[in-house]
């Protein structure tokens, strides 16, 4: 980092100060972070290459080992897929759902006031905490349930299900209850972003005889293209790491039909006390993500 | 859109318009109405709309204990803070990203997306000592740092991505007339990016209010506590309280509602008021 | 011009800094009037907790008492009887209260932090991993110091010969009946297994509803120790030997697995298992859908009070045909615990002693419908509420049993053997003995 507050009292050359400035305007951005989430991932980091972290006062440097294990671990496997199609899916029927309901919350069909109105409504996922929606959910899910009760009474159900019980459908269900309350967040940031389309394009694009739907993928979803790529990556580092939605419901269970790496992780550490492994765990995360974090970046630049 | 008035296209803006608030809204009113029911009728089958026993004891519960008013109080109060500090920060590291290039920007701009990938679960522990080590334990400080922490991430990638939708000739028009970079940031870009701002703002209440697990290990008093670890307090080790969790939980979400409410006329407002490009 | 720029820049960041310093101060002065909370401690991290604050000097020390418990009790009782210690020594109690899921990550955390307090409520399931972390005080050693006579207790936990929990009130389970249901479906009430599967089954043929109920979440598997290892116990069975696992071709545990999958297979069982955590289960049988259900006596008043028409009992837990020894009761207790970097250790052990003292310890089990940890204690049980006393008559006819009590890792061994159990229920395990072998293999890992 280059801060270089003193030279900037003297009118020296253009160039110094020119160079420190974007620095500056990173300056409390990085302090923060460098303060406080910096240091304790290094710490997690370290503590993914000792042994007997935490429990022991003095743990044992083991190089790779921890990292070893867990790839051996066959649970481990089974919660990367599990993540894979969580996460997947979660990502596709956000965009999805939220793309949908953005396009119909902008659109001049509809009166402003019902557009006002259901805008409040169809975000109302998202105001409420995880372990609310959780709890909710699991509510509804039950077997004796409202969810079950509206499908018999619609006749479209066998004998009650057991959507977080059984092992055919709790993934299935989790991934739901996590579209439900992750969509909103695609919906309003998609509808900002069609707002500051101009209408010009469209007219534009109209005058040129295109129709509704061309309009619509040749004009609308490349200008939202940048929003659409920002909003997947940041699902995909926020779902994965999703925690307390499925610990609530099913706990990884069934055995472990809905294990996914963040109950892996937390069992490793507070149910197993093996605190070095579950760094190790959060470490294979990190760099996941950072490599898609590279993949974004190397995009944003492309943009400009 | 120019003129075409397409009926089937406004019938499919119904249809979806009507499925989604269904899906949207179902499980909310089902939680609205089981916060009105006496705690033994939220399971009975076939389920119960209206209990008849309907009662207001779950939100009278909340209202007169002091402690789970403090709650909200809390909430709210950490939840603005965090909001405005964010925002300015935010638009700050923003702008460097969009309006300059300089060496280490692109590692700082994957450092600052993928930090948020270590599950807050692990960070717990050394965050907690890190915490502590600063005295900040039990404060509301530590809460707001932790949210912006949180926060941040989005907020800066999406400021810059609304940034860099407005043209540079904006800020150069700026510092002809012999302004600094720093005016043009506030006075030109920042009004005009006013829709981006809206939605980073209330995403970052949004988490700031509902977040549970450093609010949970951060704070030991129930003085400094919001408003999701007092639902889980809720949850006794032998029996819920259904309806106080589902009432609080009504109750949680009001602000938001409101705040969703009020920015809408801001949402078109600055639409109209500024055209991206002339 | 230029140098207004570079003032602007300046000064903005240390608008920032001065922002963030003058909330954090803010903060601090908010969040702690009373100055007890750890962040007034000394800067190094291994840190202070319930240091005595700043409500001026001399005696005052104050004792944070962290647990869950007050949320399961009247309200204001727990402070009334703390507040009694106070009127006895000076010595003022804190009550911190953490959600009971969320107890043992905080108090793992706060151990590594040093932010625990210094008295906190234990589950016997966490006592040996928390002693092995040092998070927890050795007990027997402050026991002595103090010259405590330690042989009115009914129990303590111990690691390596030493004491790091004692028990506080026991929650016994027995066996809750609905008698609503066995009426409606003319069965009588079965002593042994066999009858207990012909039962369950009538019940579901003529009601429809279920017979049996057990909370096999792997979130929380407390259900392997209270509604699955209840059958083995109170058959005499064990699942221990000498302190190390004894699964594989234990004879009491295959009967028991294959008797669990029978009623499994008749379809006996309320659904949802898998996914149901104990305060499900209540509810499944609070709204009359369970014939039969062991579970905490605690919950007793709380199924009272929220189906005050449904005619339940309590029964023996049915046995294995043919025995004949006495029953062992799963017991779940609340348990007391000091953390190890306490300041007042030994005003800690002077609390405990006055929660576990005769008269103390007395009124706490009655206000939690529970027993009592002190042998000597004589609960004042309201002689109207018959139910519970049956219930403490079926206890005190058979012994207090809990293995899990005190074994490392007791929570995942629950785990794990929740997640066994699911696989030979399901049929993927094909046989009780494989299951057994298996889950063996897994916990041995634990013992090492």
């Amino acid at each position: 980092m280059n801060t270089n507050s003193i030279n900037m009292r003297k009118p020296d050359s253009p160039t110094l100060r020119k160079k420190t400035e974007p620095y500056l305007y990173l300056l409390p951005t990085l302090l923060l972070m460098c303060v406080l989430l910096i240091i304790p991932i290094i710490m997690v980091i370290r503590y993914s290459f000792y042994d007997n972290v935490i429990i022991n006062k003095n743990p044992v440097f083991v190089g790779l080992e921890n990292f070893k294990l867990i790839f051996e671990n066959s649970t481990f496997v089974v919660a990367v897929k599990n993540t894979a199609v969580f996460v997947g899916g979660s990502i596709v029927f956000h965009m999805i759902l939220g793309l949908a309901f953005a396009v119909v919350l902008n659109t001049k069909y509809l009166h402003r006031r019902t557009k006002a109105v259901s805008r409040v409504l169809l975000a109302l996922p998202w105001m409420f905490t995880a372990s609310v929606i959780a709890i909710l959910w699991k509510m509804m899910m039950n077997p004796n349930g409202v969810i079950n009760y509206l499908l018999s009474v619609a006749n479209l159900g066998g004998s009650h299900i057991e959507w977080l019980a059984s092992r055919d459908f709790a993934l299935f269900s989790i991934t739901l209850i996590n579209i439900w309350a992750g969509y909103p967040f695609y919906m309003v940031s998609l509808l900002a972003g069609l707002q500051g389309i101009p209408n010009d394009l469209h007219e534009a694009a109209a005058i040129d005889g295109a129709n509704v739907s061309q309009r619509f993928f040749r004009v609308t979803l490349p200008q939202l293209k940048p929003i659409i790529i920002s909003l997947v990556m940041l699902d995909f580092v926020w779902t994965i790491q999703q925690f307390a939605l499925i610990w609530m419901t099913t706990g990884g269970g069934p055995i472990n039909a809905t294990e996914m790496m963040s109950t892996f992780i937390y069992k490793l550490g507070f149910s197993k006390y093996e605190y070095a492994q579950a760094s190790a765990s959060a470490v294979i995360l990190l760099v996941v993500c950072t490599i898609v974090a590279i993949f974004y970046v190397r995009h944003q630049r492309g943009q400009e | 859109m120019v003129g075409e008035n397409k009926w089937y296209l406004k019938a499919f803006a119904i249809v979806v318009l009507i499925f989604g608030i269904l899906y949207a809204g179902f499980p909310v009113l089902w939680m609205f109405l089981n916060s009105f029911k006496p705690n033994a009728r939220i399971f009975a089958w076939p389920p119960v709309w209206i209990s008849e026993k309907f009662s207001l004891d779950a939100y009278m519960e909340i209202f007169k204990d002091p402690e789970k008013v403090r709650y909200f109080i809390n909430s709210y109060l950490i939840a603005f803070v965090v909001v405005v500090l964010t925002i300015i920060v935010s638009i700050l590291a923003a702008y460097s990203f969009s309006r300059f290039d300089y060496p280490g920007k692109k590692i700082v701009n994957t450092l600052i997306v993928s930090v948020q990938a270590v599950p807050p679960i692990v960070l717990l522990i050394p965050y907690l000592s890190l915490i502590v080590t600063f005295r900040l334990h039990n404060t509301y400080g530590a809460l707001i740092l932790t949210y912006m922490l949180l926060t941040l991430s989005y907020a800066i990638i999406m400021m810059t991505g609304y940034f860099n939708t407005l043209p540079k000739e904006l800020d150069e028009a700026v510092m002809i007339d012999g302004g600094s970079r720093f005016r043009a940031l506030w006075q030109i870009l920042v009004p005009l990016a006013t829709p981006g701002l809206l939605a980073v703002g209330m995403y970052t209440f949004m988490l700031s209010w509902n977040e549970y697990l450093f609010a949970l290990a951060l704070t030991k008093t129930n003085d400094v506590r919001t408003v999701p670890v007092g639902i889980s307090l809720l949850m006794g080790q032998h029996a819920y309280e259904w309806n106080q969790m589902m009432a609080m939980s009504v109750l949680g979400s009001l602000p938001i509602l409101v705040l969703f409410l009020f920015f809408q006329r801001y949402f078109i407002a600055g639409m109209t008021s500024g055209a991206v490009k002339h | 011009m230029l140098k207004l720029k570079a003032v602007h820049n300046k000064s903005l960041a240390m608008l920032m800094m001065a922002l963030l310093l003058v909330l954090t101060a803010c903060g601090s002065n908010n969040a702690s009037p009373s100055g007890t909370s750890g962040s007034s401690g000394s800067p190094t991290s291994s840190g202070s907790s319930g240091s005595s604050g700043n409500s001026g000097g001399g005696s005052d020390i104050t004792l944070e008492f962290q647990q869950w418990w007050g949320v399961e009790l009247p309200d204001g009782a727990l402070q009334e009887i703390v507040d009694g210690f106070t009127a006895q020594t000076g010595i003022k109690i804190k009550l911190l209260s953490n959600p009971y899921a969320d107890t043992r990550t905080q108090i793992a955390a706060g151990a590594a932090a040093g932010t625990m307090a210094d008295v906190v409520g234990l589950d016997g399931s966490w006592v040996y991993d928390f002693a092995k972390q040092g998070a927890i005080a050795n007990l027997t050693a402050l026991m002595q110091a103090d010259g405590y006579d330690d042989s009115q207790l009914s129990d303590q936990i111990r690691v390596d010969g030493n004491t790091y929990m004692i028990p506080v009130v026991n929650f016994a389970y027995p066996m809750y009946v609905n008698l609503d249901l066995v009426n409606e479906a003319g069965v009588s009430i079965p002593a042994n297994w066999t009858e207990f599967v012909n039962a369950t089954k009538t019940i579901k043929e003529k009601t429809g509803k279920a017979g049996w109920a057990i909370p096999l979440s792997t979130e929380s598997p407390s259900g392997i120790q209270n509604n699955f290892m209840s059958w083995l116990w109170a058959s005499g069975g064990s699942m221990l030997k000498d302190g190390k696992p004894n699964l594989a071709g234990n004879a009491d545990l295959i009967a028991t697995l294959e008797f669990v999958k029978q009623l499994f297979d008749n379809g006996v069982v309320a659904q949802g298992a898998y996914a149901m955590k104990e305060p499900d289960m209540v509810e499944e049988f609070t709204n009359g859908r369970v014939a039969f259900m062991t579970d905490s006596l605690a919950h007793l008043t709380t199924i009272k009070s929220e189906a005050p028409d449904l005619n339940i009992d309590f029964i023996p837990i049915p046995v294995k045909d043919g025995y004949t020894g006495k029953s062992g009761m799963d017991v779940a207790n609340w348990g007391i615990g000091i953390a190890e970097n306490s300041k007042y250790k030994a005003e800690a052990m002077k609390f405990i002693e006055y929660m576990m003292s005769p008269e103390v310890n007395a009124k706490l089990a009655v206000l939690a419908n529970a027993f009592p940890g002190n042998i000597h204690a004589q609960p004042d049980y309201p002689a109207d509420n018959t139910l519970f006393l049956k219930a403490y008559d079926i206890y005190q006819a058979g012994y207090a049993i809990n293995e899990f009590t005190g074994l490392p890792t007791s929570e995942e061994l629950m785990r794990q053997f929740d997640e066994q159990l699911q696989l030979y229920l399901d049929g993927d395990t094909k046989t009780a003995a494989e299951m057994l072998e298996k889950t063996q293999e897994i916990w041995v890992k634990a013992f090492k």
